[in-house]
């Protein structure tokens, strides 16, 4: 399968944290998330990836062959957005569309003005204009998106695009990225990151999983889907199930947690309820199973 | 396409459930192109993965094929094909009807019977 980019094995020393060896794969032609706790190493690993920030050992490539991301070649190629402030926050619809415009090869002014009417922001081209610090978090990252949309590129590289937005917006996200990938049927990609996967689980295909820096799980969604179990059960019998599975939390009335499909059958004869787990349910399951093996 | 979001049957079965429908009954013919995976999973508001695992599972069936760089298209079906794609139908239905009546201790005599008197009924 073609990649959008492909880590291999990037590391990045701070005083108080480590990330890597990262080794994962961004899909060609999917939405990507990456999902882990606050403090995991996804904003980190992502500023690697678009050039922000340094790393201390590793490679990433991009497109099957590019290395340097301080090609403007590959830039041109990929739309970051950061979830800080992206641009001075004395700017407006205006400023931004005319630094685009300078910055990028492929700026499209007339698609900036449409997405701006589409999330509701204004017209860049109009005398009054409002500076993106009277703006409300939800419509600086409406502003970021519309920015970054804007430009006609083959990956998008958002972090925690989500987090500021209204349930109404985060559905226009999804179908933003929808829209995104099927324009070129293929061709294109997103990497986002999310520490709150629930309302993007109809727009994510494949899911990286990150704790403590280090990735502990990737895969395609379905494929997660049928390795993983959801299990229930009455907390009569919780002794019996809980070496069988991967995560666990219950009291003396009920428990639940994941555990691996081919354990389905014997968990079945505790007359356990098996289910297939949503990705929301599935990172619960992944992420808590980290932090028991960080207790240990 | 109608999609329940939170059912317990896999979303991918369902979307493949109605694409076989539609090819077994012949809405859709022989040669006819499947919509593009992405666009849809943007019509239908789900994720790629899912659609691209319906179109997969209607090729492992044999009722499409992937045609490299350019998508799905629709299969001749031939006869005994679209016969056992319905005796598969027959089967996943019955197998429902059975655990109906295991679960009403129902045996297998009155099972027969209902059937018989449901058949005739048809007729």
């Amino acid at each position: 399968m073609k990649k959008a980019i492909e880590i291999k094995g990037i590391t990045k020393e701070y005083k108080d944290f480590t990330l890597g060896e990262v080794h994962a794969e961004i899909p060609c032609g999917f939405a990507t998330a990456l999902i882990g706790a606050n403090g995991a190493g996804k904003t980190t690993l992502i500023d690697i990836l678009c050039g922000v920030t340094g790393k201390t050992s590793g490679e990433a490539e991009y497109f099957g062959s590019m290395t340097d991301i301080d090609d403007d070649s590959l830039r041109n190629r990929i739309g970051y957005c950061s979830s800080a402030n992206f641009f001075p926050m004395d700017w407006t619809l205006k400023t931004i569309a005319n630094s685009m415009e300078l910055g990028f090869d492929n700026f499209d002014r007339a698609r900036f003005a449409e997405l701006c009417k589409r999330f509701k922001l204004g017209d860049p081209a109009a005398k009054k204009q409002k500076k993106l610090m009277k703006l409300s978090d939800g419509n600086k990252m409406r502003t970021y998106l519309a920015a970054v949309l804007a430009r006609d590129t083959e990956l998008l590289v958002l972090d925690e695009p989500a987090s500021s937005l209204d349930p109404l917006a985060r559905d226009l996200l999804c179908d933003m990225f929808r829209e995104y990938l099927s324009e070129r049927d293929g061709e294109r990609s997103v990497l986002f990151s999310t520490h709150n996967i629930a309302d993007m689980e109809f727009a994510t295909d494949h899911a990286i999983f990150m704790a403590h820096g280090q990735v502990i799980e990737q895969g395609f969604v379905e494929d997660l889907k049928q390795k993983y179990i959801l299990v229930h059960g009455d907390g009569m019998i919780a002794d019996k199930a809980k070496p069988l599975m991967l995560s666990f939390t219950g009291n003396k009335t009920s428990f639940e947690g994941i555990a691996l499909a081919e354990n389905a059958e014997m968990l079945r004869t505790y007359d356990t309820a098996i289910e297939t787990p949503t990705l929301q349910q599935l990172s619960v399951g992944i992420l808590r199973k980290a932090e028991e093996n960080a207790e240990k | 396409m109608k999609i329940y979001q939170n059912s317990s049957e896999p979303i991918y079965k369902q979307i493949a459930a109605q694409i076989r429908e539609q090819i077994l009954t012949g809405k859709l013919k022989a040669g006819e192109a499947l919509p593009s995976i992405r666009g849809l999973a943007q019509d239908l508001k789900i994720s790629v993965i899912t659609t691209m695992k319906a179109y997969e599972e209607l090729s492992a069936e044999g009722l499409v094929t992937a045609s490299k760089g350019r998508g799905y298209y629709v299969n001749a079906q031939d006869e005994r094909m679209l016969k056992e794609q319905h005796m598969r139908q027959l089967e996943k239905n019955l197998t429902d009807a059975i655990y109906s009546a295991r679960i009403a201790g129902v045996g297998l005599d009155e099972v027969q019977q209902t059937l018989e008197t449901l058949w005739n009924m048809e007729e």
